[in-house]
């Protein structure tokens, strides 16, 4: 087990690690700017290494100064986190190259599951059903109508180094085709470096379900259940909940033992997410996270199981804590993500807190590092915390979070705790009849 | 162990510091770093040294027992007997110094005759002006701050002589120590003219972004 691990991140998730290292009595190091010195993960941590000033180029990204901070403290092991480096092959590389820990998958794995275009080869090799679309890379105009007009439009352009929402653009009709294309191409270039790009059919109505899942890199995988994240804006995941109410327990375990038979093959080491789109009865992969991911703590909350304490006992190399006929699905569990931003206008909303009060309660859960007196730096994003709540069913559930979200109280910057509330009572969250556009669509209408 | 915590220890940006002896680069070739920065411990969630958990209730700096006045007694008829100007002695959780006609110094509290409250006594009394605090350093205009991690060296190699000393003049781009990081030397230079008042770190200490090195004036 390691003796000390650098936590190369900064906000609720660095927070997050610092507890899981603390209950396993690992010693921790919270590396940070100059703008996070009052972080409470810092103030926590048993040391901690300034490395440099706010932007994260020159501080969290800033894979030489990461290193460094390795050195003088003598930290064996990097938990990345999520966002930053966590999905950097070349990090992964640099520290196994320096036999200190990155825990998380191989290099190798990020490298392919990085690739758009390669992640999905490599998933329909492993079984995983795909979207249909263009075999690899589209380069001609010519290429892009022929693959359009076989599957039929609309259809989606995608960068083949984006990814998480970005870098997506869609044609509705051969006329659309090539701007979109031009597009997306020249967007590609400016934002990822590369503008290589595929199609893949246009799902008009899909759910965003995705299946957690983790590997011992020697062969062996379970599945943890999925996540319903199809509330989203702008591509962002706003609100999480599992079970899908989508799913029934058959769909469930088709599709999670498809995916951990996959990670089985891949020899996956670590926690990884697995993306979908759910339309009309069938799953299309999307994309794999190969990271733990923000709304983690709702698999946590039905499962029992702490992903991060996993996490790193895997990359200690001890074997899965459970065996797929040990894992159990309890009751439900729904998360809200609270993003310091003007709830209609998401104007981000950086600030002193002035006054903080988080609800409490059986089933009750707030990840966060915020504070009473916590100033939100400008310089990252809007996330300060995460509201999750677990109850026996989702009814119960959503009473819940309804009573939470009335109780917590964040004074002195804004915050979508009212957006939250507004959605908590809608009927077709109540029904769970909602899909990844509907967000976009109801904040369209309150205008 | 009852113990006041050392005054104005801050975690912000620059903990209390350890004299970690002479840098040795031969060494350290191909090793993890065994000088890790000082520590000054986690703090609780309000930014402050939490009360060490394992101190019985109700134990804090109070009076001294009957036992320990006896004690303090007889140390004190001891220093007479024998001429000596101090004794210190610790046992079991108890630290106790007896002195007379102590120098007054600025880094030690004055100890008169009598019970002296153990406190972490620094390696020196300093004779020299204090050096500032963290905070009072990070904000003097004339420090110079580390622009990288890594570990502080005052010479360009084991045995040189430092780049320089408490007075010595330097010119604008003129060297003042080296900050070793993944085996790389990086020199610092001086970002004006003008005289070393301070010097903020030790030979080999390991330094983060930010922290104040050098003042020049």
């Amino acid at each position: 087990m390691f003796d000390k691990i650098l936590i190369a991140n900064r906000g609720e998730i660095a927070l997050r690690i610092q507890r899981a290292c603390k209950e396993l009595g690992i010693a921790t190091v919270a590396v940070h700017s100059t703008a996070d010195a009052d972080a409470m993960h810092v103030r926590l941590a048993d040391e901690s290494v300034c490395i440099g000033p706010p932007p994260a180029s020159e501080s969290y990204l800033n894979i030489p100064r990461l290193l460094a901070a390795c050195e003088i403290t003598g930290a064996d092991a990097i938990h990345p986190g999520y966002g930053f480096l966590s999905e950097n092959a070349r990090f992964a590389e640099i520290l196994e190259e320096h036999q200190i820990t990155f825990i998380g998958p191989t290099s190798e794995h990020i490298r392919i599951m990085g690739d758009k275009i390669e992640a999905k080869e490599t998933a329909k090799r492993l079984g995983i059903p795909v979207v249909p679309g263009s075999d690899g890379a589209v380069t001609t105009e010519e290429q892009a109508a022929k693959i359009a007009k076989e599957m039929g439009y609309p259809v989606l352009i995608k960068a083949a180094a984006g990814g998480g929402g970005r870098g997506m653009k869609v044609a509705r009709s051969a006329d659309e085709l090539a701007t979109a294309l031009g597009t997306a191409r020249s967007e590609a270039k400016a934002a990822f470096g590369d503008d290589s790009v595929y199609i893949e059919k246009y799902l008009q109505k899909p759910r965003h379900i995705e299946i957690q899942v983790f590997g011992d890199g020697k062969g062996n995988a379970i599945h943890l259940g999925e996540r319903d994240c199809s509330l989203q804006r702008r591509h962002q995941k706003v609100f999480e909940e599992s079970p899908s109410p989508a799913l029934n327990a058959e769909a469930r375990k088709k599709i999670g033992e498809t995916v951990a038979a996959a990670m089985r093959k891949l020899k996956y080491r670590g926690a990884g997410t697995v993306e979908f789109l759910y339309e009309d009865g069938q799953f299309y992969f999307i994309e794999m996270n190969t990271r733990l991911q923000v709304e983690h703590p709702v698999t946590e909350m039905i499962t029992g199981l702490d992903l991060v304490i996993e996490q790193i006992r895997i990359a200690s190399g001890a074997p899965l804590t459970l065996k797929q006929e040990d894992v159990t699905f309890s009751g439900h569990a729904i998360e809200c993500r609270i993003n310091a931003e003007n709830p209609k206008t998401f104007r981000p909303s950086p600030g002193k807190i002035t006054y903080w009060h988080p609800p409490g309660g059986l089933g009750v859960r707030v990840d966060s590092g915020a504070y009473q007196g916590y100033r939100i730096p400008p310089y990252y994003d809007s996330l300060i915390g995460k509201l999750i709540v677990h109850g026996k069913n989702r009814n119960e559930c959503l009473m819940r979070l309804k009573r939470c979200l009335s109780e917590f109280v964040i004074d002195g910057i804004e915050t979508t705790i009212p957006l939250h509330a507004e959605l908590v009572r809608h009927p077709d969250i109540a029904n769970g009849l909602y899909d990844i556009h509907w967000l976009e669509k109801y904040l369209a209408g309150q205008g | 162990m009852p113990g006041a915590e050392a005054p104005g220890a801050s975690a912000s940006v620059c903990p209390s510091r350890l004299t970690v002896g002479g840098g040795d680069f031969a060494g350290r070739a191909g090793q993890r770093s065994d000088q890790h920065r000082p520590l000054t411990g986690a703090l609780d969630a309000r930014g402050q040294h939490s009360r060490g958990t394992d101190r019985p209730m109700g134990k804090d700096n109070k009076e001294p027992t009957a036992g320990e006045q006896a004690l303090i007694r007889e140390l004190a008829q001891l220093l007479v007997e024998t001429g000596l100007t101090e004794i210190e002695i610790e046992k079991a959780g108890l630290k106790v110094r007896v002195a007379r006609n102590i120098m007054m110094s600025a880094a030690v509290p004055a100890a008169p005759m009598g019970y002296a409250p153990a406190a972490a006594a620094p390696a020196a009394a300093p004779v020299t002006p204090l050096p500032t605090t963290p905070d009072d350093a990070a904000n003097h205009p004339g420090a110079v701050k580390s622009p990288m991690v890594g570990t502080a060296y005052r010479a360009a190699e084991p045995g040189a002589a430092p780049f320089i000393e408490v007075g010595t003049r330097v010119s604008q781009g003129q060297t003042l120590l080296i900050i070793e990081a993944m085996k790389t030397m990086n020199h610092i230079p001086a970002p004006k003219a003008g005289t070393i008042t301070q010097i903020l770190f030790e030979n080999g200490q390991p330094v983060e972004f930010g922290e104040p090195l050098v003042i020049i004036e």
